[in-house]
């Protein structure tokens, strides 16, 4: 009690509260930012070896072609989700039905399952994987295909989340004022409701595309089972292809340009889709009434809405829970003892990350929600996305090579795969928690401070428990985010055995039992896990 | 046009929102559906322009049964609350998009906005967006719109709710000479009694998702025929009695709590009867002899003083003073009499007074 009583007076002071933010954003620019893109400086370092890689003509082609298979995958992903996602995303905030709450709940469990997981449930579900006695559909054998599908289910809730949001938003009076005044449903959507959808498809865009462009997890274990991973690449897999082959310092030349690349054009992309995005025009000047009536009733907005949730359903619930087949099958040779020490290893990363971030991220998502329209507030505002666009495996990869630069010893090689996952997860964090903080007025932490609160008080005892939610929806996020990351991890160590690390050496070994088990007592734990949190949020919130 | 309705009944669940309501509206007719929040004022007119379907009973627009209609047919002018002006186009494109979404020619939709647009005097502001005007502006705007849809039929929520109260006073006078101008037949939504008499034709009183009472502002005021509506409309002294008798004339004679006599207005009721009488403030008067009082406030309302005294009956009993006059100070005793003619009396409600005016 006496160290909140010092905290609370200490944050009456103007000079500690600043010292305070400052020591925040020293933290942040030095442990997350400039780790992140340290490698861009090392390429100009290294020129030589780097050099050598232009030289190289099959290297060449074969890093233009992982660049141009992630960037063609994450676009098309990207178009799918949006043409998929609007009309789910309409179903979820507009429509109420039976076992919404369901679906609901459904739709986020991608997010909550290890990439490495999905990667395996996938191939099962849609290919003709070598070794595995259940039939899957074996329709998909081009790996360019099926890496589709499964980026599909790791960026299709991000979508539709985003989606929802900016409609939850979006007064419904309007579409009804556009149907009083003779417009046809479709045409009142069309009209008034899209173009102000825009931030909503800005944000959902970047979701997805730096969601797909990161994958390596999932990717690696679908290309590895089809047999084609040394053959077909995307950049992150080509990076952790290139470490496990032939080693960090060998293949430095060509793992240095390509997560360069990999930086620059999902940075300078990012920033086109947006402008793009927010010039375009949708149409709203010509009508055709008698149309617009037409498609408006009747069959066809039923078929719309049977045609969305069939494909949550077929593309995204399906394929992720086919792994859970492997139940009729005898229980695989468990090796308890690496998966328990991989499990250990995997929640300690995540819990230290997620700490690390509520501690240090709240700071900076307070002053980016109440101070948006001051400078530092756009530069943080801004600066928050970069570890969130950077794909993780060459996040990983300069974070490495920045910690290496400054020590160069091993044994810290866990604590270097703590602040990888640490910088991936922080924009999470930060933006739940900021998303949340915008909502509240701030006159509420104004009345708190005029009636005698101290202002952490404010914080601690108003803001907070306002909040509490939000922190924790940002925190499980994280915790799964970086429970399931596999591509930072490999990239900053190869010792370090998580468990979709260790889930990958098993497939790795063909040991597709053993494996598919290891990851379905990884989700029971996660599932339990995120339940015992609920409870145990929701029991403090009836208290207080 | 005209608008019948027959046993329009509106469920959410198991919740009545509205129930078994009949009403005839006529042609031009200015009427505003007046009660307390969650009464069904809103209900009532969504079901009335389409947005809802109801759960039972019809709708009939000049003599058409139009309940299955779906709302973009309906041709039913409508102004929400919230305003609800489309923040991605300007004032001019605003009021032109119902003409617009009719596929009319490019010409006439300019035709059509501008004239809406001059006929609320908001022609200057043509190309601004919604953002950029104040609160009244905009809810003038929103009225263009529903206008230039041609409709005959106008369905106002709220309208001036969310408006400050000099721009509201001002916007609704300039409502009713619009509409009456152009002929179309209104219902207006709105919890402000005073708004309510001083712009309609006839007011819809409603309670618990019931019509109540419906009459003339000045019917309401001056006859009411409940309890309710007394209390609701304007505002009054409620007190409960026992008929003790009747004059030659016929007036009632009460008794009131702790004894006096009073006489109040005529009625039916027989000695003995529990009622309550109502008498309004500007109907009360101090004299030399009558129900003594003790003034315990004043409050200065700009035109008068409305002073509160607590009666020997223990009621409550307010009464006006001109701002010219002297203002009583508080402990004065004083005496108070009615103007019986102004007296209403009427029959005790079993579920005691308390319930009979509850607002929700």
């Amino acid at each position: 009690m006496s160290l909140l009583k010092w905290i609370n007076d200490i944050s009456n002071n103007e000079r500690s509260r600043k010292a305070w933010f400052s020591l925040v954003c020293l933290i942040f620019v030095i442990f997350i930012i400039i780790p992140s893109v340290f490698v861009v400086l090392k390429m100009f370092t290294e020129w030589g070896i780097v050099h050598e890689v232009f030289k190289d003509p099959v290297m060449m082609s074969t890093i233009e072609g992982a660049i141009w298979n992630s960037f063609s995958i994450a676009g098309l992903v990207t178009i799918i989700d949006i043409l998929v996602g609007i009309p789910m995303a309409w179903i979820f905030v507009r429509k109420p039905f039976k076992g919404k709450r369901i679906l609901d709940t459904l739709m986020d469990m991608p997010l909550a399952f290890p990439t490495a997981v999905v990667g395996i449930s996938i191939v099962m579900f849609w290919g003709i994987p070598d070794g595995i006695s259940i039939p899957g559909l074996g329709v998909v054998v081009s790996p360019y295909i099926m890496l589709i599908l499964l980026h599909i289910i790791f960026t299709y809730p991000y979508m539709v989340r985003s989606l929802s949001a900016i409609l939850e938003q979006i007064e419904p009076n309007y579409e009804t004022a556009a149907m009083t005044l003779s417009a046809s449903r479709l045409t009142a959507v069309r009209t008034i409701t899209l173009p102000l959808f825009r931030a909503g498809l800005v944000t959902g865009t970047i979701l997805c595309f730096a969601r797909s462009l990161s994958e390596t997890g999932g990717t690696f274990i679908a290309l590895q089972m089809m047999g084609v991973d040394s053959t077909f690449f995307t950049g992150p897999t080509f990076i952790a292809y290139m470490k496990a082959e032939y080693g960090a310092d060998v293949a430095m030349g060509p793992m240095i340009l390509i997560s360069v690349l990999m930086i620059i054009l999902a940075l300078l992309l990012l920033v086109v889709v947006k402008v793009l995005i927010m010039r375009f025009k949708i149409p709203v000047k010509k009508v055709w009434p008698q149309l617009g009536r037409k498609v408006s009733r009747g069959a066809v907005p039923k078929l719309k809405d049977v045609f969305s949730i069939a494909f949550l359903v077929l593309m995204v619930l399906l394929p992720t829970f086919y792994i859970f087949t492997f139940l009729t099958q005898p229980m695989a040779d468990i090796d308890y003892g690496a998966l328990l020490s991989a499990t250990g290893i995997s929640f300690l990363i995540a819990g230290i990350a997620v700490a690390f971030n509520i501690i240090f991220g709240t700071p900076i998502a307070l002053y980016i929600a109440r101070k948006r329209n001051t400078k530092l507030g756009k530069i943080l505002d801004s600066l928050v996305n970069v570890p969130l666009i950077i794909p993780t495996t060459a996040l990983g990869f300069s974070l490495a090579l920045f910690w290496g630069s400054i020590y160069a010893g091993g044994s810290l090689s866990l604590m270097m795969v703590i602040f990888g996952h640490i910088a991936f997860t922080f924009p999470l964090v930060v933006r739940n928690i900021a998303g949340a903080v915008e909502e509240v007025d701030a006159s509420y932490e104004e009345v708190a401070i005029t009636l005698g609160a101290k202002p952490f008080q404010a914080f601690s005892k108003v803001l907070m428990p306002i909040i509490k939610s939000s922190i924790v929806a940002g925190a499980i996020l994280a915790f799964t985010r970086s429970l399931g990351e596999t591509g930072a991890t490999i990239a900053i160590s190869d010792s370090i055995k998580t468990v979709p690390v260790y889930i990958m050496d098993l497939i790795k070994l063909h040991n597709y039992t053993e494996a598919a088990f290891c990851s379905i007592i990884l989700i029971a734990i996660c599932f339990v896990l995120m339940f015992a949190v609920r409870i145990l949020v929701n029991r403090g919130g009836n208290r207080a | 046009m005209k608008i019948k309705l027959e046993n329009i009944s509106m469920k959410f669940g198991d919740f009545y929102a509205v129930r078994n309501i009949n009403l005839s509206i006529s042609k031009g007719e200015y009427l505003t559906v007046l009660g307390p929040s969650g009464c069904g004022k809103t209900t009532l007119i969504k079901v009335i322009s389409g947005i809802w379907k109801p759960t039972e009973g019809k709708v009939f627009v000049d003599g058409e049964d139009v309940t299955d209609i779906p709302m973009e047919d309906r041709d039913t002018g409508y102004v929400f609350q919230n305003i609800a002006l489309f923040p991605n186009m300007t004032i001019k494109d605003n009021v032109g998009y119902s003409p617009r979404v009719k596929d009319l020619p490019a010409e006439e939709v300019d035709e059509i906005a501008k004239g809406h647009l001059e006929l609320v005097k908001m022609f200057d502001r043509a190309g601004m967006f919604p953002s950029e005007l104040s609160g009244g502006e905009q809810q003038k705007v929103a009225l263009a719109r529903a206008l230039a849809s041609g409709s005959k039929m106008l369905m106002l929520d709220e309208p001036l709710s969310a408006l400050d109260a000099r721009v509201r006073v001002e916007l609704r006078y300039e409502i009713r000479r619009l509409v009456k101008k152009l002929g179309i037949t209104v219902l207006h939504v709105t919890h402000d009694q005073e708004e309510a008499m001083a712009v309609s034709d006839r007011i819809i009183l409603m309670r618990a998702g019931g019509i109540h009472e419906v009459g003339t502002p000045l019917d309401l005021y001056r006859n009411p025929k409940s309890i309710f509506a007394a209390y609701f409309i304007g505002e009054t002294n409620l007190m409960e009695c026992t008929v003790s008798g009747k004059t030659k004339t016929g007036r009632t004679v009460v008794k009131l709590r702790g004894g006096p006599t009073v006489r109040a207005a005529k009625s039916d009721f027989e000695k003995g009867d529990p009622v309550v009488i109502s008498v309004r403030p500007e109907h009360v008067y101090t004299a030399s002899d009558g129900i003594r009082a003790e003034v315990i406030g004043a409050v200065f309302m700009g035109v008068y003083w409305r002073i509160r005294t607590l009666a020997e009956t223990s009621d409550y009993i307010d009464y006006n003073v001109s701002s010219n006059d002297e203002v009583p100070q508080v402990g004065e005793k004083v005496y108070l009499v009615f103007n019986k003619r102004a007296t209403k009396v009427f029959s005790r409600p079993t579920e005691g007074l308390e319930e009979a005016i509850k607002l929700e």
